[in-house]
Formats: structure tokens, C-alpha cells, sequence
């Protein structure tokens, strides 16, 4: 793989190239097993290797990627990464400008499984989702199951000619419980350990046993029936407790994204959009409470947006984010540093796959625990909310108005919680909502989820990152339900 | 590309991998795209990319599983006939899984060689048209936006005698113009997606989005219910939004689809019709699905009324419906939504210019496009979403003064049953996915009735 990566790098150091790195992957695996309704809809093993070279001129990036790990393919990526860095390059005179941080030049990295899940028996998973799935169906108003079970495992090399270069081996894997219960046009969902396909973390075959899907189903399949049944919530404002699952969400979407370096100079504007945080608001922009402490950590075991370096070859980083309810740092690369004079990259540079340019991407992106239990946090609420499982989510292209629904909700009467209510939404306005956090949970409440869906760039990038979480309680938010 | 007789090859070697009482059907595909992405007016990031691969699906003992691979050489190919056997035999049996059918037609459609291998230096070119039509000399702007350009081919085949092939070309291109000397700042959009990029002129997709960038400072709209006028791209997100809630496959096998139990029967206006057709130069070409079933038109909406379900070889045969090719991707294979229509054409009875859908709106709001629009509740058809890039009062029938953008939350059936005429002038809209595996064509959607719900402050 070595000497691959050294003859894309001297076939892309050529006629105004000023530097380059390359990125082997060989093998990218993935498995997907699904069962709905005692029935496998998707058993799919995927595997795939090649090079994605990027390059630079004085002014502009290229970057190129071929599924085939030849030499004569390496040269051919390399050259075509060159010639979109000179086209690119016509169109500005402004000079690219990077920090000057440069990896390690041989680093090593692997995850830390127990039972590799590519080794361990498909009819052991295969067994364990069916009969979790059969569990769902505890009503006959549960018209789908589904349980579900993915894994990726990447073997990636990495060498620039700034003299950077890494081995990696990382893994994640993750699985999850869906019953869907319909009666007329209601329908309503429940998930374990969480929607869109459950819980995932860096991690082996061990951390599927461990969410105990068999267990939880028949509670998931109740609670689906159950909210059948249920009102709508009251509508209007009213203290909101949101669980640990849907806080990991609404940091994802409100501060993850809008953190990104990138998004702050208007790389995504015309995809993904921008941001409401400015260039010049680090160390100074109120973002929320003073109870608010974000810290994006790609070093914390486990956390699906944990490695060992990034795709421009820096080793990982702990970067605070938001301290004292205050901005103090930003997700970023090595030019969007840069640019924002941060001083160092956060080295936050990530692309899927091989086939990728590396973009600006969360690692985990944490909320630190507070210090009250959940029973703490419910007990000065005479009348409110609690919500936990995201089913929708929708957020405008600065990050500001955002509206969530859940599958889950109930009721806070009194200091405890309540009857069920269906189709709950609550909606704001992140500097607002963040403001009026009041009371954030203590360690027991907080769990690192892993999202393995988080959709960026054009060609389009699905990356995987963390968001640790505890409970939270937020004062005078806007609750309503859907289709009232 | 890969010839056919190379592919036909490769296909019978897989299949002779296989165990006598194992069916099959296979794909093999390659694709070939040039991206060039820009941002505060230069490319920022232009990506050039080759890749192959094939996926086999096999049927052991009515045990059914799926492996790809991109590793097309014979020791891949041995390899990735082992891994979907090897998931085959420690699958649960699916007893209703049909068997593959034969015949081996690929519909006839349109495609451009020039525009499958569209040089780097004319990708750059247009992307620099586009920056220059949208730098206006006015005011002071930031563009950003892409250029995709490609191709896709697919060779299909089975154990039952199939092998048929199909290939698009695609060139697709957005532009965003801000102008950041307003506050809040205004912005205008710009798409357009098509088979030939001799279609594209990127010099005037850049001027179109620059022409809708508010001239003045934006101002407040309320919350509530307004007459609207969609533009194309919001338009063709909103209809876009009933292939996966109304007509794919597997909502109504799972009975969550907001469009069961309404066949035959009129959902939205009667002016509005739909079909689903990829041999429709209309669309982005393609003459077969991934299960190798040629592409047709599809009727979906006819007059308003509920013509069913689009399907794959699975959802036609557990729904008892006719196959009518829309297996997707194996990349996602029974995903969320299985057989999902991809190539949507809306029509209308009744058609006017934009000046008489400005008219027809009278007071309301004229919306250019969508973003982050999410399912609310999947069987009510209830979304929400923002509005975004030139959002604009409508006043005594004209287009007055640009406002900040507006969430919606809205029932997609109950907006396009309020339809009160749809544009002459139509484009191919692919939104968000810029390689082109759905689109609508569709024209300026005048309605009765779309309800805001909160406001931005942008």
C-alpha cells in the first residue's frame, strides 16, 4: 500500500502542484441485516478498496478517486487531481492559506473490539434480530417489526508529501428495534434504543448483545399501541425535559452544524447553508445558558466519531466548543483554521471512504453532564413535558428555527411524569432554546449515541459521528401536536 | 463503461459459482462523475471520480441475501459469490419471494456521449459561466453553488435468462446568490438538471438566481395560512415528497403510506396529474430498473385520482400489483421505502404563464424553494420545512416585496388539493441529489392553501 501511495503522490507533484496526500482503503466492509415481520428484507454484505487523492496548487484543491488499486490507476487519480486543481485554480487569485500543523509520520491506530462482528456467526445475528423482532408483535395494531443490525469496518493508509502518514483500522457497528403500530391514519412508531436504526458506537459484536434488543421489545411494541390512544399535548409554551437521545439530536443539529468551519465561510452555502455563528464570534457569542458545555472530543473511547487522525493526517483533538454558555472554539481543518485565525486545526477532517474529499465533519460533539437526576429535574415543574426519540427533525439553513417531533412524550405533572402524548413537536429558536436551559442531568443520565447518518457535501458524504448527552430541562419552550 | 459482451461475461461466471439449486440475478455497473463545487465565487472543490462494481443477490432454498463488491476481478468475483451464499444460508426463509423473471428488453431513451465524458476544463467552464452570470454589477454578492456532470451504466442479468443494460448521462447544476449588504441578508436560487448539457447554459442559470435576489431589505411575513405561489424547485419538492409517503411499495404493504386505501379514488385536484416515467426525455433517462425490468411510464395520479403503488419484483408480488420497475438501488436494498417512484413528471389540465399564476395568487406568498423538509407524520402526509432563497410577497396580483423565510408544516395531499393552476414553462428538478437518482419536471404550482408556521429571522 506504501508504495501505491508514493507513486500517486509523485504523479500528482507535477506542473504547479504544491502538495498532495493520498488515502488508500482496502477493505471498506459493511453488513446490513434487517428482519421485518419474520422476514429478512435486507441481508447485504458490501465490500469495496481503491485511492482518493487530493491535491493543492497555490490557490486551489483537487481531488480525484478511483475503485482500483493499480499503479497505472494511482497515476491516472493523481493526474486528474491535478488537472482540477489548476482548472479550479482559474477562478480565484486568492491564495490558499493553511495552518501549519502536520501529522505524525507514522501513526497507528485501530479500534478496540472484544468479538469482531464480521467474524461472528450471521445466524447468531441473524437469531438474535428475528427473535427480537418477533417480540414487537404484541398487538395486532402492530403492523410492522423491524430489527437491525449494521457494521463498518475501514483499513485506511495515509501518506502526504508534507511528510504525514497513518494506518487505521477502525469499526462501528450498531443495531435497533421498530415497532409500528397503525390504526386508520395514525401511525405511530417506537424505537430501542433509539429511531433510525438504534444505538451505534466504535465497538464489536459486544456492543449489540449489551442493548439487550430481546428485552426491550416487548415494552417498545407496548408503548407503540399505547400511543395509539394517547392526546395530543397541550399546546403552548411550557418547560420541556427532553431525554438523552433527543438532546443528543438537538445538539447535532443546532450546535454540531452550525460549529462547522466550513458552514461559517459559506463553503456548503448553496447545499447544506451557513451558519447564524459568525467569523468573528468565537470567545465572545452568548450561545446559551451559562449551565452549557459542549467540548467536541474525537479522542473519547468508543464515540462513533472517534479515531486516531483525520484525513489531512492530524492526530485526534478534544476542542472546547462552548464554555460557560459561551463560544470558544469551532469544529475545523487546517485551511478553515486558518482563515478563522484559530491558531491549529481541530482536526476535523473527515471523508467517507476512499472515494470522498475530506470535509469538515463533528467528531463528538459532547454536552457535558450537569448535576441533577432526572427526578431532580422534574421536581420543580408543576406543568410540562417530557420527550425523548426523535421522529422528524427539520432546521433552517443558518441553524436558528429549528422543529422536532418525537415518537415518545409525556406529560410532567406535579414534579413526575405523566400520562403518554402522541405526536409531540416543540419548536424555537436555537440561541433562545439554549438560553433557557435551566437544569442539565448528572452523569447517570448521560449516554454517548452514535449517529451513523449525518448527511454533508456535494458529491454527497454520510458520515458517522458521537454526541454524548444527559437529560436536560428547558424553560418556556413551544409544544404542540402534530396533525391537531 | 463496461462493453456488454465483457459484462455478460463476467455475469455467467458469477452465476456458474453458484450451487445448482440457487437463482440469481446480478448487476454490474460502473459510473463516471466530474463535480465542480464552488463557494464565495471561486471552485472550491472539484471532484473527478471512476468506479465499478457488481452486486448479487441470490435465492437459496427461499433464503434471499445480497452481496456487492467492487472488486471486479475473478478472485473477487469467487469472493463475492462466497459472501451471498454464505448470508443466503443463515438467512430466514422468505417464502413469498418470487422468481426472477425472464426477457431481457431495455427501454429505449435518450443519452449523450459528450455529456458522459464532458472534459474537465468544459466542466470548469460552465461553473464559470454560472459565476459570471451571477455576479450582478447592482450590488455587491456571494455565490456558491454546483456542476455535476456524468454518466451511470448498469448491466442486469439473472438465472432465469435475462441480461439486459442501460446508461444516463446526466448534467445537473444549481447556483445560490447572496447578497449580504441587506440585513437580514436576501438570496435567489437557481436549478436546473438535464440529459445533454448542450441544455445547460450556465451563464443564464447563473443571471436567474442573481435576478431573484431581493433588491430591497426583506421584510416580515406572519405566521399562518396564505394562498402561495411554489416556484419549480419548490414545486417539484412538494410532489417529490409523495413518491416516498404515497406511492412507494412499501408503505403500503406496511399500511403507513397516506395514499392506501384511496385507489381510484381522487386525493387531490382533479387539474393535477402525475406519472412516473424515466423514458421520458422530460427526466433524467434510463431504460431499466436494478432488477433489470424495462422502464414505462407509470401512471400515478390521473386527474387527481389514486392509480397505485409504484413496485419492485418483491412489493408487486406480496401486494398482488403489476412489476412496474422501480426496484432501487442494491445499495439500499428494502430501505425504508423499497420500490419508490424516481423519475416524477407532474401535468395539467389547466396551465398558465407566470404572470397568470402570479394573478391567480392574488394575496399570498411566492416561495422559490425548499429546505430540510421532513416527515411530520407519515400517514396524514403532514411535512414541514423552511422556505429559502427568495421568499416574496404577493400583493394585487404582483410580486411586491421579498420577506424572511417561513416554516411550513403542511399536509402535502391537503396542499395539492387546494391546486389552482401549474406553469407552462417546466424544468427537470433534482434538489438535493445531485447525481440525478430522482427527479421531478414540473412547473410553478399555484395553490389555495399552505399553512406557515413560525418565521426565521433571515
Amino acid at each position: 500500500m506504501e508504495e501505491l501511495l508514493e507513486t500517486a503522490l509523485a504523479a500528482a507533484l507535477t506542473n504547479g502542484i504544491v502538495a498532495a496526500d493520498a488515502r488508500i482503503v482496502a477493505p471498506a466492509r459493511a453488513e446490513y441485516l434487517s428482519v421485518r415481520d419474520g422476514v429478512p428484507t435486507a441481508l447485504t454484505s458490501t465490500t469495496g478498496s481503491g485511492l482518493g487523492v487530493r491535491v493543492r496548487t497555490e490557490r486551489a484543491w483537487g481531488f480525484a478517486t478511483v475503485g482500483e488499486l493499480t499503479p497505472s490507476a494511482a497515476r491516472e487519480t493523481a493526474r486528474t487531481a491535478a488537472k482540477l486543481a489548476r482548472a479550479a485554480g482559474r477562478t480565484t487569485r486568492e491564495p490558499l492559506r493553511l495552518t501549519r500543523d502536520v501529522g505524525p509520520s507514522s501513526g497507528r491506530y485501530a479500534s478496540s473490539l472484544r468479538l469482531d462482528p464480521f467474524e461472528v456467526g450471521r445466524e447468531e445475528k441473524l437469531a438474535l434480530l428475528t427473535e427480537a423482532e418477533r417480540g414487537l408483535h404484541v398487538h395486532r395494531s402492530v403492523k410492522s417489526g423491524e430489527a437491525s443490525f449494521r457494521a463498518w469496518t475501514e483499513k485506511k493508509w495515509f501518506r502526504s508529501s508534507e511528510g504525514s502518514a497513518y494506518a487505521s483500522e477502525i469499526t462501528h457497528v450498531g443495531a435497533g428495534v421498530t415497532a409500528t403500530a397503525i390504526r386508520g391514519s395514525e401511525v405511530q412508531r417506537r424505537s430501542a434504543p433509539t429511531s433510525f436504526g438504534g444505538d451505534f458506537g466504535q465497538a464489536g459484536w459486544e456492543f449489540v448483545r449489551a442493548l439487550d434488543l430481546v428485552s426491550r421489545a416487548d415494552a417498545v411494541g407496548r408503548e407503540a399501541v399505547a400511543l395509539l390512544d394517547a392526546p395530543a399535548p397541550p399546546e403552548g409554551p411550557t418547560t420541556l425535559v427532553l431525554g438523552s437521545d433527543q438532546l443528543a439530536l438537538q445538539v447535532h443539529e443546532s450546535i454540531g452544524h452550525a460549529t462547522e468551519a466550513d458552514r461559517i465561510l459559506a463553503y456548503e452555502a448553496g447545499y447544506a447553508g451557513t451558519s447564524w455563528v459568525r467569523t468573528e464570534d468565537v470567545g465572545q457569542l452568548k450561545y446559551g445558558s451559562p449551565q452549557l458545555e459542549i467540548v467536541a472530543d474525537a479522542t473519547v473511547p468508543g464515540g462513533l466519531g472517534s479515531f486516531g487522525f483525520d484525513d489531512e493526517g492530524l492526530p485526534a483533538r478534544r476542542v472546547p466548543i462552548v464554555h460557560e454558555g459561551i463560544l470558544v472554539g469551532l469544529l475545523s481543518s487546517r485551511e478553515s483554521a486558518a482563515r478563522l485565525s484559530l491558531g491549529a486545526s481541530g482536526a476535523a477532517m473527515r471523508a467517507e471512504g476512499f472515494h470522498r474529499t475530506p470535509l469538515v465533519r463533528m467528531t463528538n460533539v459532547n454536552l457535558s453532564p450537569g448535576d441533577h437526576s432526572l427526578s431532580e429535574l422534574l421536581e420543580g415543574v408543576n406543568e410540562g413535558i417530557y420527550l425523548e426519540t426523535n421522529r422528524s427533525w427539520s432546521i433552517d439553513d443558518k441553524r436558528l428555527n429549528f422543529q422536532f417531533g418525537t415518537e415518545f412524550g409525556r406529560r410532567i405533572v406535579d414534579g413526575e411524569l405523566g400520562p403518554l402524548v402522541r405526536n409531540p413537536i416543540y419548536g424555537g429558536m436555537t440561541p433562545t432554546f439554549w438560553g433557557s436551559m435551566d437544569a442539565v442531568g448528572d452523569p447517570s443520565t448521560w449516554h454517548l449515541w452514535g449517529v451513523p447518518n449525518c448527511g454533508k457535501g456535494q458529491p454527497g458524504q454520510i458520515g458517522r459521528v458521537g454526541h454524548g448527552a444527559p437529560v436536560a430541562r428547558f424553560r418556556n419552550v413551544r409544544v404542540w401536536g402534530a396533525g391537531r | 463503461m463496461i462493453p456488454a459482451s465483457e459484462a455478460r461475461t463476467i455475469l455467467d461466471r458469477l452465476f456458474d459459482r453458484l450451487p445448482a439449486n440457487a437463482t440469481a440475478d446480478a448487476r454490474l455497473y460502473s459510473s463516471g462523475w466530474g463535480t465542480m463545487r464552488f463557494a464565495v465565487g471561486r471552485i472550491h472543490q472539484p471532484h473527478a471520480e471512476k468506479l465499478r462494481g457488481a452486486s448479487l443477490r441470490v435465492v437459496l432454498d427461499k433464503k434471499v441475501a445480497t452481496a456487492t463488491s467492487g472488486d471486479l476481478t475473478p478472485a473477487g468475483l469467487r469472493a463475492l459469490a462466497e459472501d451471498a451464499l454464505a448470508l443466503a444460508r443463515a438467512a430466514p426463509e422468505d417464502p413469498k419471494f418470487p422468481q426472477f423473471p425472464g426477457g431481457s428488453r431495455s427501454s429505449t431513451i435518450d443519452f449523450s456521449a459528450a455529456t458522459a465524458s464532458l472534459p474537465i476544463d468544459r466542466q470548469a467552464r460552465i461553473a464559470e459561466n454560472i459565476l459570471a452570470g451571477a455576479s450582478s454589477p447592482d450590488f455587491p454578492v456571494r455565490v456558491a453553488g454546483v456542476l455535476s456532470t456524468g454518466y451511470e451504466q448498469w448491466h442486469v442479468g439473472n438465472t432465469s435468462g435475462r441480461f439486459t443494460s442501460t446508461r444516463r448521462s446526466i448534467v445537473g447544476a444549481n447556483v445560490l446568490v447572496e447578497r449580504l449588504d441587506l440585513d437580514p441578508p436576501g438570496s435567489g436560487w437557481s436549478e436546473r438538471a438535464v440529459w445533454d448539457h448542450r441544455a445547460l447554459d450556465g451563464e443564464a442559470l447563473g443571471r436567474e438566481a442573481a435576478d431573484r435576489v431581493p433588491r430591497v431589505r426583506p421584510g416580515t411575513a406572519k405566521p399562518g395560512k396564505y394562498r402561495v405561489l411554489l416556484d419549480g424547485p419548490a414545486s417539484a419538492k412538494l410532489v417529490g415528497e409523495l413518491a416516498y409517503l404515497g406511492f412507494g411499495g412499501r408503505g403500503w404493504e406496511e399500511g403507513w403510506s397516506c395514499l392506501r386505501g384511496r385507489m381510484g379514488k381522487r386525493a387531490v385536484a382533479p387539474i393535477l396529474s402525475i406519472r412516473d416515467d424515466a423514458t421520458s426525455p422530460l427526466s433524467l433517462p434510463q431504460g431499466i430498473d436494478f432488477e433489470g425490468t424495462a422502464k414505462r411510464r407509470t401512471p400515478l395520479l390521473d386527474g387527481g385520482v389514486v392509480r397505485g403503488p409504484v413496485t419492485d419484483l418483491r412489493s408487486a408480488s406480496r401486494l398482488g400489483r403489476p412489476l412496474t420497475g422501480h426496484a432501487p438501488s442494491p445499495e439500499a436494498p428494502g430501505g425504508e421505502y423499497g420500490a419508490i417512484p424516481t423519475q416524477l413528471i407532474l401535468t395539467s389540465t389547466d396551465q398558465g404563464s407566470w404572470e397568470e399564476l402570479v394573478k391567480e395568487v392574488r394575496t399570498g406568498l411566492l416561495v422559490t424553494r425548499f429546505h430540510y423538509v421532513r416527515t411530520v407524520h407519515a400517514g396524514r402526509s403532514i411535512i414541514t420545512g423552511m422556505t429559502r432563497d427568495g421568499t416574496y410577497r404577493i400583493e394585487r396580483g404582483e410580486v411586491t416585496e421579498p420577506v424572511v423565510n417561513l416554516r411550513f408544516t403542511q399536509s402535502v395531499l391537503g396542499a395539492l388539493s387546494t391546486a389552482l393552476l401549474v406553469g407552462k414553462a417546466r424544468r427537470c428538478y433534482t434538489g438535493e441529489d445531485d447525481r440525478g437518482n430522482s427527479s421531478v419536471s414540473a412547473g410553478p404550482l399555484a395553490l389555495g392553501d399552505f399553512r406557515f408556521t413560525s418565521a426565521t429571522v433571515f
